[in-house]
């Protein structure tokens, strides 16, 4: 095959270097400069598009040869757990009246519900470096960098870069993950960083006295403003004290299945989140 | 026709990184355009273009979302350390070459990883060999597929 740029007659440790060097150029360049990252995700896109195609393709032949009795039981499944969610519904109506007659007890007005939309999730890309998905809303349809991003449980996580037909999301796995959260029962600000494992995330920096325990759930508590306060984002799963670390090692079960995510909720919040404090 | 044919396989081997399958599948799968390169560079009578293949690299880059030029540079490297022993991979058989294979995938995988060391945070996870062992088990029945399909089309290499 002909030889593009380089002539031949250049020794190839010599052509190697150079792409070297170039590569080194490229990714500094393309880590200071966002526009080129939301470039390459609008050039990366017709592949992820067509991509997608084939997978829902493949899903729907699959919906499609499932066997009836498959159905039915699942039908049965979906009734009964209807069945029992019917009452949590009402509860919830319940409480939500409760709570607005208490917002307006407190005289803070209380936030209109966010707007959300679904996007579906066109690639994936999960290695131990970065834990990403690539959806298919991008700036076209109002999405910006620094939205969370909900799943069916709770928060699933960010985007972090945004072209003009599909965006990046950061899941709470990734390594430069991190979430203000506190436990769902009191104030104490706590954070859930990433580890790059798709299953467990951790809270850093809590002494071996903590008063956390195993099976506290994490809600997000609105702090640094990107989060609205009181989403779902795990549930302690361990809490780890080795005999010679002066930090015990908290383990995060995130509430939201971050390996099987098909359709996310990307979430335009209210401009401030955290209700007024009691006056 | 061939270079249509190149086109596509590069295609169908990228759709096959990124395709949402569930973890257990993003751990296991792997480097598909790494097996295509080294596929292309050992049955190809030529010698590749290093640009070429560092193109290729960019692109992959792009539609995973990585640091750019990580694995364009992997590549780079990859099919360079191929090109130093050649003639002799090409004379064994695609069994023999397995070990070869391993060898190489497992470079680019770690030059991956070193390379996204160096642009941001990222821990060691022995997760990260699976992929080329997985990927150097599957040479025989990758070369197979190919030649056959090479064979069926007619198409001869650049």
């Amino acid at each position: 095959m002909p030889a593009l740029f380089f002539p031949r007659r250049y020794p190839p440790l010599l052509r190697v270097a150079v792409l070297v060097l170039l590569t080194v150029f490229v990714s500094v360049f393309s880590e200071k400069h966002p526009r080129i990252k939301s470039a390459s995700l609008t050039v990366a896109y017709p592949v992820q598009w067509i991509s997608m195609q084939g997978t829902s393709f493949w899903q729907q032949a699959d919906n499609y040869l499932q066997s009836r009795a498959a159905l039915e039981s699942e039908n049965a499944r979906l009734r009964a757990e209807l069945v029992r969610a019917r009452p949590e519904l009402l509860e919830a109506d319940i409480l939500r009246n409760e709570n607005r007659q208490l917002l307006a007890l407190l005289d803070s007005i209380p936030q209109p519900p966010g707007k959300v939309a679904v996007a579906q999730v066109i690639a994936q890309n999960f290695s131990p470096g970065s834990q990403l998905l690539i959806v298919n809303m991008g700036a076209r349809a109002g999405i910006f960098v620094g939205q969370p991003v909900l799943a069916a449980g709770g928060v699933a996580g960010q985007v972090v870069s945004v072209s003009p037909m599909s965006s990046q999301v950061a899941l709470l796995s990734d390594l430069d993950s991190s979430i203000p959260v506190q436990p769902a029962d009191s104030d104490t600000p706590l954070l859930v960083d990433g580890k790059g494992d798709i299953n467990n995330l951790a809270v850093p920096f809590q002494p071996r006295n903590t008063s956390l325990k195993v099976g506290d759930r994490l809600v997000t508590s609105g702090l640094g403003g990107r989060y609205p306060p009181g989403l779902n984002v795990g549930a302690i799963s361990a809490i780890i004290r080795n005999g010679d670390q002066s930090f015990a090692q908290i383990v995060v079960r995130p509430a939201v299945r971050l390996g099987q995510l098909s359709t996310v909720l990307m979430l335009w919040d209210s401009p401030s989140p955290r209700p007024a404090a009691t006056p | 026709m061939i270079a249509i044919a190149l086109i596509l396989g590069f295609f169908f081997a990228l759709t096959a990184e990124i395709i949402p399958c569930g973890p257990l599948y993003a751990l296991l799968h792997p480097d598909f355009v790494a097996l295509l390169l080294l596929y292309w560079a050992i049955s190809s009578s030529s010698e590749l273009s290093f640009t070429i293949v560092w193109l290729i690299g960019l692109l992959q880059d792009m539609v995973l979302g990585g640091v750019l030029g990580t694995q364009a540079i992997a590549g780079v490297v990859m099919i360079y350390l191929l090109y130093t022993g050649i003639a002799r991979v090409r004379s064994l058989a695609s069994w023999e070459q397995l070990f070869f294979i391993f060898l190489l995938l497992l470079t680019h995988r770690l030059l991956v990883w070193l390379w996204q060391a160096w642009a941001g945070t990222v821990t060691w996870h022995f997760s990260l060999l699976l992929g080329p062992v997985i990927g150097a088990l599957l040479w025989p029945l990758f070369t197979l597929t190919l030649d056959y399909l090479r064979h069926a089309l007619r198409l001869k290499h650049i």
